[in-house]
């Protein structure tokens, strides 16, 4: 589908158009659509049960969708080699490329990285190591390198070490660098796997209830580095989460949906007085 | 003599030792989700007790199978009662290497309880052929045949039809819904060890006549049953049984018209070849994984 | 400098993995001159030997079940491949002792590559009884094929020549405990740089490991693979040290019996499963042959071996190497986080 340009001028990331999924004849996604700018704080809200995550792991193609394309806008020199576009724009321009079919580990590369629900960190490694995962498809050296640690092998090493101890330093966890991750408070776990997803050069980082399990001094603090990543980063950051003050505190737009289908969009304001999504979360509220 | 009937026969007969075996693996599968890779050592202890019975003992055939029962569902119980009920924590992989750990144990024991003589066991019915045109098969062979389709058909009616059986296909979709929902799991995963410990016995009891009962005589019905699981595909009951059956026919087939010595082999290869283009088995499905 | 500043600075040399195994590898290159003395019998160093050999095949087969929890019944044909060749070249083909090697390590890869591709992608079980159907193959290739294995009466070798010099038992031991050493250091290597942590992450979360851009088919394949190229290697030392090789040899037994020198040496732990080889292979040879009456027993080591693979996945799912670590930190409480109760849960 052609590059297209919204309204306000703003070009867009990451384009969900009528995407439908089901488990065994239960829809948990029908033809939902929605699309996320560039550079954009992005929520995704909606009652327990209504398919957030689901929607994340189409994205990130842990489900292959029934129906429906995921765009999402990628720099040519990311894209594998087959695909690169070698006849106009160069290596600079970017265009959108339909992530539906693609292996799940070839996404990362393409600029999107996630976190998951219930922190997916390795226990028996330290910390810096934890974030030297986010790096592991920019390493070059192969396995003969790696086994007798030729000068390559160890030079790549160190250039990675230096920019997870940056980006360590950025999230403010680089002095426990050595520690081992198992053991660690949840709340240092998190800033993990945020830190090891900066390892990547994100262009869209997708966060899956980053608040969750937080007390309310930890969820402030991590509405600031929310917005200090995007900043640094230059990045998009979508997110989905339950805690509606840090939506509605951090969001610059909203999408609210309930059983799989678009509810509404629009700014946290707009969300808040809309009258679809009140009665969704009502809802909820009279089951439990 | 006929050239294809004839082995056509025998295959059947074969097909229905692997066929046991291989319902004997599917059923642990499907309820305990554990890879059973000591079924056949299993099998090879119970129809070793059963021809330690009739050999030093002198008892009669029959009372030796019912002695053989016994014992193959003891074993059967003991393993899930004392072992793969307690491994909780244990992880899939853990609990398959706990299985052939056994059959290192059954193998170990086997001589030790038994002796170290190899033993004969005679077949059920001593002798005649049926004729059929050209082809003569033993009446014990269509006996065998007959056990074979029986207890497969036996089992699935029991597996549709009955209240145990409803617990057994609830335990082996989902285990933990199905102990919220009533269900005995517990007694369900204990009655698949112990089934697939007889199911072992009787495998072994069928084959014994025409090899002798070493600590080794199942050794290619073990490999033949798992093959017949991963040709038929784990997802179903019936898969395994229609697996085993069409590797009887491919092995006799190859053996017979291609090489004597390389037929097994042969139809191994073509086992995985075929792997490369149906990965879940002939009846299998894909499916998708939770994230 | 003053001593305690030399004496941490030895302590820091000490605590280098590849510094530990070069001490221990010369160590054990004292060994042969201390059977050639007397005070240790000549067959127990042909035992301690193949302690070492069956360590190089638990290494490589722990790093397929310790990262990617996937089980091989091939080892034994693999091991046994890597001996023919070896065996091949040097005998019939006149090749030299390295070109032996290469084609133990080479060929046996490439089949193992195969296997896995095929069986890999559906679900990790159909490795094991991918394994078991090659392991089978190779078994009856290894009965049949006599213009290559000599069948059933078995092949005959020698002292392969290395550098230009004769080796003799002792020699090859020290050839042995060299393998074992670099073996050691590479998969130490392996293990500590990118390609370990990926199957670090493989192992914690697939689901994980995939976000992060790890491919887990290609992960498990590289397990796999090294651990049949260290099965090979073995091999074509088991056949330069015992100069014979007999298809009986490579039977599922000994792939199991290498799966319980992983189990009781513990996941992911070098040191660990040479001490797993050395219960396994060396207890039943220089301990339980002796008893009295059980030891008379030929089923004995089965036992053995299948009853100390239900204990440990049973009560100490970590090994031998967990239980060193119970110790270390029952003898250390210093503040470390690290608690007894900690090591149990991560054993999970």
């Amino acid at each position: 589908m052609a590059d297209t340009i919204k309204q306000d001028g703003r070009p867009e990331a990451l384009r969900i158009e009528n995407l439908s999924i089901g488990f065994g004849g239960l829809k948990a996604l029908d033809d939902l659509s929605f699309m996320v700018y560039e550079k954009e704080i992005f929520g995704l809200i909606g009652p327990n049960g209504a398919g957030k995550t689901t929607v994340f792991n189409c994205i990130t193609q842990f489900y292959k969708p029934d129906s429906g394309n995921v765009f999402f806008r990628v720099e040519n020199a990311r894209l594998p080699k087959k695909e690169k576009k070698t006849d106009s724009g160069g290596d600079g321009a970017d265009g959108m490329v339909n992530l539906v079919g693609r292996p799940v580990h070839s996404i990362i590369k393409l600029g999107l990285v996630r976190t998951f629900q219930n922190v997916e960190i390795i226990p028996e490694l330290s910390l810096i190591d934890n974030v030297l995962i986010g790096a592991h498809v920019d390493f070059k050296s192969n396995m003969f390198d790696q086994a007798f640690r030729l000068p390559r092998a160890r030079r790549e090493e160190k250039i990675y070490h230096e920019k997870a101890l940056e980006a360590m330093r950025f999230l403010g966890i680089d002095d426990k660098k050595d520690e081992l991750a198992g053991g660690q408070p949840y709340g240092v776990l998190k800033k993990i796997e945020m830190t090891r997803t900066l390892m990547s050069n994100p262009r869209l980082i997708i966060l899956d209830e980053p608040a969750a399990g937080l007390n309310d001094v930890e969820t402030e603090e991590l509405a600031e580095i929310i917005r200090r990543i995007r900043e640094q980063y230059q990045c998009t950051i979508l997110l989905v989460e339950h805690d509606m003050r840090l939506v509605m505190n951090i969001c610059d737009r909203i999408c609210a949906i309930s059983f799989g289908k678009f509810l509404a969009m629009g700014s946290p304001e707009e969300i808040q007085k809309n009258t679809l999504v009140q009665e969704a979360y009502l809802g909820e509220k009279e089951d439990e | 003599m006929d050239m294809i009937l004839q082995p056509f026969m025998r295959s059947l007969e074969t097909g229905s030792v692997y066929a046991l075996a291989a319902l004997g693996i599917i059923i642990v599968w499907r309820t305990s989700l554990v890879m059973h890779f000591a079924q056949g050592s299993m099998g090879m202890f119970g129809a070793t007790a059963v021809a330690f019975v009739f050999n030093r003992a002198g008892a009669p055939l029959w009372i030796s199978v019912l002695a053989g029962v016994g014992v193959a569902v003891f074993l059967g119980f003991g393993v899930d009662f004392a072992i793969i009920r307690r491994l909780k924590r244990a992880t899939a992989v853990g609990k398959e290497i706990i299985t052939l750990g056994l059959i290192m144990v059954f193998l170990g024991l086997a001589p030790i309880i038994f002796g170290t003589d190899p033993m004969l066991l005679p077949r059920f019915i001593k002798s005649g052929d049926l004729n059929i045109g050209s082809a003569a098969i033993s009446y014990n062979g269509i006996l065998n045949i007959a056990i074979g389709v029986a207890v497969a058909a036996v089992l699935f009616l029991v597996l549709q039809k009955t209240k145990i059986g409803l617990a057994i296909r609830a335990t082996a979709s989902n285990e933990s819904t199905a102990r919220l929902m009533g269900i005995p799991t517990r007694s369900v995963t204990l009655f698949a060890w112990a089934l697939a410990g007889v199911l072992g016995m009787l495998a072994g009891v069928m084959i014994a006549p025409s090899v002798t009962v070493t600590p080794t005589f199942m050794n290619t019905v073990q490999v033949s049953a798992l093959f017949a699981c991963v040709l038929g595909g784990f997802q179903t009951f019936y898969g395994p049984v229609i697996g085993a059956y069409i590797i009887a026919v491919a092995s006799n087939f190859l053996k017979l018209y291609v090489s004597s010595v390389w037929g097994d082999q042969l139809m191994y290869v073509m086992i995985l070849v075929f792997l490369l283009f149906r990965p879940n088995g002939l009846i299998g499905r894909t499916y998708m994984q939770k994230v | 400098m003053n001593p305690t500043l030399k004496n941490i600075q030895a302590g820091a040399i000490l605590k280098n993995a590849h510094v530990q195994f070069i001490i221990f590898g010369v160590i054990l290159c004292f060994l042969p001159a201390i059977a050639a003395s007397g005070a240790m019998k000549s067959s127990t160093l042909s035992t301690l030997a193949f302690v070492l050999i069956y360590s190089i095949v638990s290494i490589g087969l722990n790093l397929l079940l310790g990262y990617s929890g996937l089980v091989s019944l091939g080892t034994a044909g693999f091991m046994g491949l890597g001996a023919y060749l070896a065996a091949y070249f040097v005998e019939n083909l006149n090749l030299s002792f390295w070109l032996a090697i290469l084609a133990a390590l080479v060929v046996p890869t490439i089949i193992g590559v195969g296997v896995g591709i095929v069986s890999l992608r559906v679900r990790s079980i159909y490795l094991a009884i991918a394994t078991l159907c090659i392991s089978e193959i190779l078994l009856k290739t290894f009965e049949q094929l006599e213009w290559f294995t000599n069948g059933t009466a078995g092949k005959q070798s020698h002292f392969p020549v290395i550098f230009g010099v004769q080796t003799d038992r002792a020699g090859m031991f020290i050839v042995i405990v060299v393998a074992l050493v670099l073996i050691m250091m590479l998969t130490h290597n392996v293990v500590h740089g990118q390609l370990g942590r990926a199957l670090h992450a493989m192992r914690s979360s697939e689901v994980a490991a995939q976000a992060m851009g790890v491919n887990i088919l290609k992960y498990k394949l590289v397990a796999f693979a090294l651990a049949t190229m260290y099965a090979g290697l073995a091999g074509a030392l088991y056949l330069f040290f015992l100069k014979s090789s007999y298809p009986s040899t490579w039977n599922l037994f000994l792939s199991l019996n290498v799966i319980a020198m992983v189990v009781v040496g513990g996941l992911r732990s070098i040191f660990g499963t040479i001490a797993g080889c050395f219960i396994i292979v060396a207890i039943p040879e220089l301990v339980l042959k002796k008893l009295p009456v059980i030891g008379d027993i030929n089923g004995l080591p089965y036992i053995f071996s299948g009853v100390l693979i239900v204990v440990v996945i049973m009560f100490f799912p970590q090994g031998l190497k967990g239980l060193a670590d119970l110790i270390v930190v029952a003898f250390r409480r210093k503040g470390k986080k690290q608690t007894a109760d900690e090591l149990v849960k991560s054993a999970d």
